[in-house]
């Protein structure tokens, strides 16, 4: 038996992750800048995470994963710019420019921190269960439901540039203090910040691992192989498909929000179609059918383009280009396949088999279209 | 605010016929962009996803030829045709063939194509916008009663119907045609009565991309040549092929009904607007009508 | 050092004790460290970091705006350096993505502790870095023009701000040509509020709006916007429009029968670059209005130009109104940091210590190769005049007319409801101060 489908294995692999990622504020030192990006790289990750649960677990390929992310992003930057105005500033500056006499209705519960942080989840949750259900009852599916997403973020992301009097068009927001919660200012350079984003991130790693392991999620999974059969077989394909992209819009959504608390800022270049693109690319590159590889995939290849991305300067997106065919083209598993292929070789007893890549009978041909 | 003024106030008719005019070009312009992209999927199956930047290319090598060799812009529009048609053969040949069986992947793999290509132009030919020079009798303009509209836009009109009708051709008249619609439908069947469907995606492949890099020759005309041009079009031919269903009389109507729709919505309110409204009504359609406007068969991808 | 690490480390074991509420994990005891750590110390090279993207799209404005930079460094250090200490630019790359705007701001300024910034073209960058900077209390050199309605103490701006810009031109036009104006421009916030400037000229001019149309940016479709202003027949447009948008306007503009002398364009940004990428052609008869051209006749732009293009960074053969508001920043920070040297001590001085002394500095005629130009002391954006110029059928411009006088510039003109924009904060009508208002 392959350890690397030993469920047991796996969640050793995924507590030694985690482990090493909360020890690493006490090594940084002082080097805040380093957290700061850190806590970045956590953000990323968990954008990895929602396309490996969606894509590689799911069979969803969703090139919109932009929608929850910047919906999150604005429900957090709203919050925090809410946070800043007072009763002689009742309205954000940018708006007075535009000519608005008061605060837009749908600006209102973002004034209040605890609905503003709920809404920045809830709404694009809600987004995705709607519009995951209408195209997943219309059985689209495959190209045609990644198309469509791709359509939607560029819809969105239009309308956010076009809103300007409500969103600041192009220019964004840009919150001028950190998150205050209570008494306590979210400091994004400090400890804690970097605790609570990976904190996040192994909540969502523990809920995307449950529903792997979960008898909806072998249905998820078969829906995956031949959803036409498992339709015949009377379970409601929609519904699944519809809950796990939901669920990686929610991970999705947080993301964004930890992003805003981060950078204080947010745009509508968050639906930009490259962006959603480069999500798939790191869960693509480091493996999508396992979530531990997904958010080691967003670790490397943006690590890489904070570290040889100035050495390699021009040439860069030219060799991550190259890198991402040879990886689509010869290990469609992504890198952590070698690791797989390599486990294989090592014999060693155990009688379960279950988790990421119980998959990997289908291994050859892991995309059966739809 | 402005929408509602003009929508009260300023309606007159000879504005929205020229309106309408204005969308049979704007529908022109997006049909040549998805004409390619069309038939490779229509065909192959394959969604394309570095279908703009072989536009970008066409625009790129139009733009080499002009300033290198000194050829006139006419006369780069078959060039380009060629030029990428065979950068897109040797994509196929080396990249896209393995994929066929796998659809999604190869979105993947063309979207690390688009990087490739984009960076690549960047790094030959530098981030700034490059200037095409046009014969002077296509920077001015037509006027038959109160229609106004650019002489370039009509070739480009002309050139596309002129394209959709050679492909017409190619398609239901020719023996190529008929062989890419056998193993368009029945792969297997087509093979056993000797069609070698290999060679078949392969050309189609090589043709469609060749229709991508003519579409950059003729728009660079009026847009704006830079390597990160192609982006503007994907989109929309994405949503010409997916409203038309692949098939090419689908990608005319979807092509002809979106810039129609585009232009009077602009018209009425503005273009950022006119873009939303228009991508909001392609869901909700594709929602009542998964198949496209015209399936090219009953098999379902 | 040490203690403060040890001290660190209690913190973060007691964070991780009392899980994610404890307020502790939440303060960056680390970071008092720094007080202590000098900006600039004698016998070092001073750093200044320069943010602007090499690649992508932005790459367009943005490059050029690097290598001037790097070409005013090295004149400044080849004349004495600043307060006889060497410059050292620190060159990063943004590419075009707001996420690596803000990263590396904050590895320039937290990483490599430089003492200013020279950073971004769009507003929209500017944006996305201003929170890191203020929350540093650093200093950002914003070298181009912007649309004002923002109070920070931590931002020095050398391009003409929406008030300043338009001022002669709105007139101009409706003088030469006629009353009827049609607004075009990107759809975004720098446009929109150039616009609303232009109407206040527009109406002191006795002019009329026909009509205002704005493009999503990055857009080459303009047959709409064209049928519009064929309905409207305005005497002249004045376009807002930018980047390759703007290159495809203008070609859609001649090739829709429309004529640069019947009906021409006065920009905010159609220069140089612009004009040589969509063809001369295209450009020639329209109007600009920018404090600088190349064109300028003056013994000091001569060197400018002549310094510049011969230089390893003038590959690109052009200098355009950005670079040139660009290259003065350069000079402005060299002046405001030995004034504020000057007045403290060269190692006391902090990024802020900059900023406050940077109030009413001038840059002489004999450096700036547009003329004098200086800070407001105020609101710390550039008091400068805007000259109007004519692409002639090669491509470059001719004055048509120069500001006698310099214009003030005034962030907050056309909401005199918000506030005066003070070296403090914005200062409401009732007399509260708001700090840091972007």
């Amino acid at each position: 038996m392959n350890l690397f489908h030993n469920v047991r294995a796996q969640w050793l692999a995924y507590a030694v992750f985690f482990i090493v990622l909360a020890l690493v504020p006490l090594f940084v030192g002082d080097d805040v800048f380093l957290l700061n990006q850190l806590s970045m790289y956590g953000v990323y990750a968990m954008l990895a995470l929602g396309i490996s649960l969606c894509w590689g677990f799911g069979g969803i390929l969703n090139l919109g994963q932009g929608i929850p992310f910047g919906l999150g992003a604005y429900g957090m930057a709203m919050t925090m710019q809410m946070q800043t105005q007072d009763e002689y500033n009742p309205m954000p500056p940018f708006m007075l420019n535009n000519s608005l006499t008061e605060l837009p209705w749908f600006w209102v519960p973002f004034g209040n921190t605890t609905v503003g942080i709920i809404l920045s989840i809830a709404i694009p949750a809600l987004f995705c269960a709607i519009f995951g259900w209408t195209m997943f009852r219309a059985r689209v599916s495959g190209p045609f439901f990644a198309i469509m997403t791709l359509a939607m973020l560029s819809a969105i992301g239009t309308l956010f540039l076009g809103m300007q009097p409500y969103t600041n068009g192009a220019n964004g927001l840009s919150p001028p203090r950190s998150l205050q919660l209570g008494e306590l200012t979210v400091d994004p350079y400090s400890p804690g910040s970097y605790w609570v984003v990976f904190g996040l991130l192994l909540i969502a790693t523990v809920i995307a691992k449950l529903m792997t392991l979960s008898r909806s999620g072998l249905v998820a999974r078969s829906i995956r192989n031949d959803a036409e059969r498992v339709r015949f077989l009377g379970y409601n394909v929609a519904a699944y498909e519809t809950m796990i992209y939901t669920v990686s819009g929610i991970f999705a959504a947080v993301a964004g929000a930890c992003m805003v608390v981060l950078s204080q800022y947010v745009s509508p270049d968050q639906f930009d179609p490259t962006f959603s693109l480069m999500m798939v690319v790191w869960a693509g590159i480091g493996g999508r059918m396992s979530l531990l590889a997904a958010m080691l995939g967003a670790f490397l290849i943006q690590g890489g383009q904070s570290y040889l991305g100035d050495e390699l300067d021009a040439t860069w997106y030219l060799f991550l280009g190259t890198f991402f065919i040879l990886v689509v083209r010869f290990l469609p598993k992504g890198l952590v396949g070698l690791v797989e292929s390599g486990l294989g070789r090592i014999r060693i007893g155990s009688k379960r088999n279950d988790g990421d890549s119980a998959a990997s009978e289908v291994s050859l041909n892991p995309q059966p279209g739809a | 605010m402005a929408a509602g003024s003009l929508f009260l106030t300023q309606f007159n008719w000879s504005a929205f016929i020229n309106a309408l005019v204005l969308g049979l070009s704007i529908a022109s312009i997006w049909l040549i962009a998805a004409l390619g992209l069309t038939i490779i999927y229509g065909a192959a199956g394959v969604i394309n996803m570095a279908h703009g930047e072989l536009i970008m290319l066409g625009a790129y090598s139009t733009y080499t030829l002009q300033t290198s060799f000194g050829i006139p812009f006419l006369l780069c529009i078959p060039l380009s045709f060629l030029i990428v048609g065979a950068i897109g053969l040797l994509l196929e040949r080396v990249l896209i063939r393995y994929l066929y069986k796998r659809p999604l992947d190869t979105m993947l793999a063309t979207f690390g194509v688009s990087l490739v290509l984009i960076q690549g132009t960047r790094i030959i030919f530098g981030s700034s916008p490059k200037y095409v020079d046009v014969p002077e009798f296509l920077s001015g303009s037509l006027e038959i009663g109160f229609v106004n509209i650019a002489t370039v836009r009509i070739l480009i009109f002309v050139v596309t119907v002129a394209v959709c009708v050679a492909l017409w051709f190619l398609f239901f008249r020719s023996r190529f045609g008929i062989q890419v619609r056998a193993v368009t439908q029945e792969k297997e069947m087509a093979a056993s009565f000797g069609v070698n469907s290999g060679r078949v995606y392969m050309m189609t492949f090589a043709l469609g991309a060749g229709l991508a890099g003519l579409a950059g020759a003729i728009l660079c005309a009026m847009a704006t040549v830079l390597p990160t041009m192609g982006g503007n079009y994907l989109v929309p031919s994405f949503l010409v092929v997916v409203v038309g269903g692949g098939a090419l009389a689908g990608s005319v109507a979807a092509g002809v009904g979106t810039g129609e729709l585009q232009s009077i919505f602009a018209y009425f309110t503005n273009d950022t607007f006119a873009r939303f409204v228009l991508f909001i009504l392609i869901v909700v359609f594709l929602r009542l009508r998964p198949q496209g406007l015209f399936a090219p068969s009953a098999k379902r991808r | 050092m040490a203690i403060d690490r040890r001290k660190f480390i209690k913190n973060a074991a007691l964070g991780s004790a009392a899980a994610l509420g404890a307020p502790y994990a939440f303060t960056r005891t680390i970071g008092q460290a720094w007080g202590q750590q000098r900006w600039v110390s004698n016998g070092a090279p001073i750093k200044v970091g320069v943010l602007f993207s090499l690649t992508g799209d932005l790459a367009v404005p943005e490059e050029d705006s690097t290598l001037v930079l790097q070409y005013a460094f090295d004149e400044i250090n080849a004349n004495g350096g600043i307060a006889g200490l060497p410059v050292e630019p620190v060159i990063v790359d943004a590419r075009s993505d707001f996420n690596v705007y803000t990263e590396r701001t904050r590895e320039l300024i937290l990483r490599e502790r430089v003492v200013a910034l020279f950073a971004c073209y769009t507003s929209a960058s500017r944006k996305a870095i201003l929170p890191t900077v203020m929350a540093q209390n650093h200093l950002l050199y914003y070298p181009t023009c912007y649309e004002g309605a923002e109070c920070t103490q931590n931002t020095i701006c050398t391009g003409p701000l929406a008030n300043q810009h338009s001022k002669d031109l709105i007139p101009f036009m409706v003088q030469q040509f006629g009353p009827r104006v049609f607004f075009v421009g990107s759809d975004y916030v720098w446009p929109k509020e150039s616009n609303k400037n232009a109407k206040v000229w527009l109406e002191a001019a006795g002019g009329e709006l026909l009509g205002e149309e704005y493009v999503p940016l990055g857009s080459s479709e303009f047959g709409p916007v064209l049928n519009k202003i064929r309905d409207a027949q305005p005497d002249f447009i004045f376009s807002t429009v930018v980047g390759a948008s703007d290159i495809a306007f203008h070609r859609q503009f001649r090739q829709s029968g429309f004529s640069a002398e019947a009906m021409p364009i006065a920009s905010l940004t159609t220069g140089e670059i612009e004009t040589r990428a969509m063809g001369n052609e295209f450009g020639a008869g329209h109007f600009l209005s920018a404090p600088y051209f190349q064109g300028l006749d003056n013994p000091t732009n001569q060197r400018f130009v002549e310094g510049f293009l011969s230089s390893p960074y003038g590959k690109n053969g052009v200098t355009h109104y950005n670079m040139e508001e660009t290259y003065l920043s350069a000079y402005v920070f060299k002046y405001g940091l030995e004034a504020a040297a000057a007045a403290i001590g060269l190692e006391e001085v902090t990024p802020r210590a900059i900023r406050d002394h940077s109030a009413g500095i001038r840059v002489e005629d004999d450096i700036s190769p547009e003329g004098l130009i200086w800070i407001d002391e105020n609101n710390f954006n550039t008091w400068l005049k805007p000259k109007i110029g004519q692409c002639q059928g090669d491509g470059t411009f001719t004055i048509v007319q120069a500001s006698e006088e310099h214009v003030a510039p005034d962030p907050y003109s056309i909401y005199p409801e918000l506030g005066v924009c003070t070296t403090n904060g914005l200062v409401a009508p009732d007399g509260r101060v708001r700090t840091n208002v972007i």
